[in-house]
């Protein structure tokens, strides 16, 4: 926390700056991509972006606690801008204390 | 390409900018997807497309004989932008100096 | 539409600010004291991010170290770093004294 000094959440979107990241947006939707600009509203401009969609079924009648069914729908775009007003989380592509990789964002599955 | 970048929020609107007549898919929070040309942007990145053409038109096909249309900036989830056309160094670097503080 | 308003000035750098309080004290006394401190953030989507709290700004945008996504109790994820945007914060819980 001392050597990397972060007076302000902004900061650590600065960090990330041509770096691939995850954010976590509304409606359960999620991307990882290169981020290359962001603004005080969270709007995202991002490359090589891969968005995960989760639709949650839950099956018609089945008891309670029963685990719904998850899909997973996936798609590539090159390049987007993401409205700030759906971003929840964005999340680093490394820890910045032990500077490792142990919180290292995958880059897309190629398929 | 020439950019001239205030601080705090411009940044953005100033790529709209510079795509302008360039073609744009447009994704809205009612996942209706809109591909057209972009003819202009405001600062509330509102979007005017002309020659547009909805992506899933069997479901929307109120949307078929419309040519252009006007996009309230709240409603876009999405852009998709031609990465071609999109200089991603200046972007960091503009960030990087305009960025909120 | 919040998103349609320009961001707003910096947080103000207040002057020496008073010592944490601990059982009385604003709302802002209890966000400076937590700075640095376990916290679990609840969002409105009923969701649970603990670690700890690297810094917060006006918005409640919040920076958060070692983080862990609880969702029903449950661990879900870990990220060492994350941000939050402020708009999905319901409350920021200390998990230590402080």
């Amino acid at each position: 926390m001392e050597n990397s000094s972060i007076q302000e959440p902004f900061d650590l979107i600065r960090l990330s700056l041509s770096e691939r990241v995850f954010v976590k947006l509304r409606g359960d939707r999620e991307l990882t991509g290169i981020l290359h600009a962001y603004d005080g509203h969270m709007n995202l401009i991002m490359s090589d972006v891969e968005e995960t969609i989760m639709i949650v079924d839950v099956a018609e009648g089945a008891p309670a606690g029963q685990p719904a069914t998850v899909n997973v729908a996936k798609r590539k775009m090159e390049m987007l801008f993401v409205r700030g007003d759906g971003v929840i989380l964005v999340r680093l592509p490394y820890c910045r204390i032990c500077r490792c990789s142990c919180n290292q964002v995958s880059p897309p599955s190629r398929t | 390409m020439r950019h001239n970048f205030c601080p705090l929020g411009s940044l953005i609107f100033s790529v709209f900018k510079t795509l302008t007549d360039q073609q744009v898919t447009v994704e809205l929070k009612n996942d209706l997807s809109i591909t057209g040309v972009l003819k202009s942007v405001d600062q509330f990145l509102n979007i005017r497309l002309d020659s547009i053409k909805v992506l899933d038109e069997a479901r929307h096909p109120h949307m078929m004989a419309v040519k252009n249309c006007f996009i309230r900036g709240s409603v876009v989830r999405y852009v998709q932008l031609p990465s071609e056309h999109v200089d991603t160094q200046l972007l960091e670097d503009a960030t990087r100096r305009g960025a909120p503080t | 539409m919040e998103d349609s308003t320009p961001p707003p000035p910096p947080e103000e750098q207040s002057p020496p600010p008073p010592p944490p309080a601990t059982h009385t004290g604003s709302p802002t006394d209890f966000l400076k004291g937590v700075v640095g401190k376990r916290v679990i953030v609840r969002l409105t989507s009923g969701m649970d991010y603990r670690g700890v709290l690297s810094c917060l700004d006006g918005y409640m945008n919040i920076a958060l170290e070692q983080t862990e996504e609880h969702v029903n109790g449950v661990v879900t994820n870990r990220y060492g770093d994350a941000f939050i945007r402020g708009n999905n914060v319901l409350y920021i819980s200390a998990a230590e004294a402080f």
